[in-house]
């Protein structure tokens, strides 16, 4: 036979982008369900590995920074991917997004990133900030149509009110959710004017829908936000690694309203059980002053009769030393004051025979002449 | 009302409450400050029965990369 269509010969590059444009053109996005195999990540950069089941195996490639979830041989997942043939002749999928199948590779993914994230510290109580007790202004980011979101509003207004909520509204579950999270955790930490605190909330759901919270470029974002971060996902039971790395983790969207505003009735209860300390604490004062005027009081006292005792024995003291130097007291025991005439005081070298003298003695005074005076031996 | 003065005002508070621990606060001292602090407390409680919630929903959106 001969073929009468003209032949069109291609240099093998454009061979290549020919196949590929057909590819492109069949096929421009193509979601496959597999086991992953020969995972492993070349040069801090590119992720290679198999996709399979019991019949075939696809070899896929994508950048690590595409990579939200962390991978290990074995795990079930989905891809969506891009069919490529490579320029070394290599048919390969491009991947975009990879997601883990059912509840065992999920929660294998969970424990793989938690260890991972764990070695780098990104749980350790050391970096996570304490919220501001009363916070002003607060970013909210979640679903305004959420039951959580309702629930945290009405609970932050119950307990104290007086807040501001600036609430950026973004997906909660699914692809989109995790990229918006980030957004609105940029936007806040961009703001003129910041806020005290960002709470990342959604309420209760599958693990699949929750799954979001397990994202690692969200993770790592909460991690490094500059506002201090709270978040409250899903119910009590649920733990994500969102919850881990935040700075205040909060059981459900609720739990999050109660930990970020102090509650007004609690606080009313302890400005009074406050002021009933110091109306005691002013009793005992008073008590205490009273107390210390009445022993001064005492003490006052006592001083001033030990001083009266005192006086009154020095005076019985002066008394005695004044009675013995009255020269009266003198004549009682047999001596004799003499005196001239007039009364003055007798002086030896005056004295003269003839002269008339008065002599006292204990009981009378006696008027006598001088009939001789001589001089008394020194001796 | 501002919440930065109820604040302030809590902080205030709590300070004069714990001065009350010093056994050698003299008795004027601690009688200005039991008067200030039982004004205080009047005050922290008439501002915190006026507080309302202000909610302002971002009109952005975080759907596409900025």
């Amino acid at each position: 036979m001969t073929n009468t269509q003209p032949e069109i010969v291609l240099q093998v590059s454009d061979a290549v982008a020919l196949i590929n444009q057909t590819l492109d053109f069949a096929y421009p996005v193509i979601v496959i369900e597999g086991e992953i195999s020969s995972f492993k990540v070349n040069q801090g950069k590119f992720v290679f590995f198999d996709i399979k089941d019991s019949g075939a195996t696809l070899g896929c490639f994508m950048m690590l920074f595409q990579l939200r979830t962390a991978l290990e041989d074995g795990m079930r997942v989905q891809i969506v991917a891009q069919p490529k043939l490579t320029q070394w002749g290599k048919f390969s999928l491009t991947v975009r997004e990879i997601r883990p199948i059912g509840e065992g590779s999920l929660k294998r993914a969970f424990e793989l990133l938690k260890t991972k994230l764990q070695k780098e510290g990104l749980f350790d109580d050391a970096r996570k900030r304490t919220l501001p007790r009363i916070p002003k202004r607060i970013g909210v980011i979640s679903s305004t149509a959420a039951a959580g979101y309702g629930d945290f509003v009405k609970i932050v207004g119950d307990r104290w009110g007086g807040v501001e909520l600036i609430v950026a509204h973004v997906q909660v579950q699914g692809q989109a959710a995790a990229p918006q999270i980030m957004r609105a955790l940029d936007y806040f930490n961009q703001a003129a004017e910041p806020v005290d605190v960002v709470a990342i909330l959604r309420g209760g759901g599958s693990s699949d829908d929750l799954a979001v919270f397990n994202d690692e470029p969200l993770t790592r974002a909460i991690a490094a936000s500059r506002i201090p971060t709270i978040v409250g996902v899903g119910h009590e039971m649920d733990v994500t690694l969102a919850d881990m790395v935040a700075d205040v983790r909060a059981s459900t969207p609720s739990n999050a309203a109660q930990l970020v505003v102090p509650d007004k009735t609690d606080t009313i209860r302890q400005i009074r059980r406050d002021v009933g300390s110091m109306v005691r604490r002013m009793d005992i004062f008073v008590d205490e002053a009273s107390a210390r005027v009445v022993r001064s009081r005492g003490t006052l006292k006592e001083g001033l009769d030990e001083l009266h005792y005192d006086a009154l024995k020095q005076f019985a003291h002066l008394r005695t030393v004044l009675t013995q130097l009255n020269p009266r007291t003198v004549l009682s025991r047999g001596y004799a004051l003499v005196f001239a005439e007039d009364g003055s005081s007798v002086d030896g070298e005056r004295v003269r025979s003839g002269d008339r003298i008065r002599v006292e003695i204990k009981n009378v005074i006696i008027e006598a002449g001088v009939t001789n005076v001589t001089e008394k031996s020194t001796r | 009302m501002s919440q930065k003065n109820l604040h302030d005002k809590l902080t205030e508070l709590e300070s004069i409450v714990a001065m009350f621990d010093d056994d050698n606060l003299a008795i004027e001292t601690a009688l200005k400050q039991f008067e200030a602090g039982a004004k205080l407390a009047d005050e922290i409680e008439k501002d915190l029965s006026e507080l309302k919630t202000k909610i302002t929903v971002l009109k952005e959106k975080f759907d596409t990369a900025a």
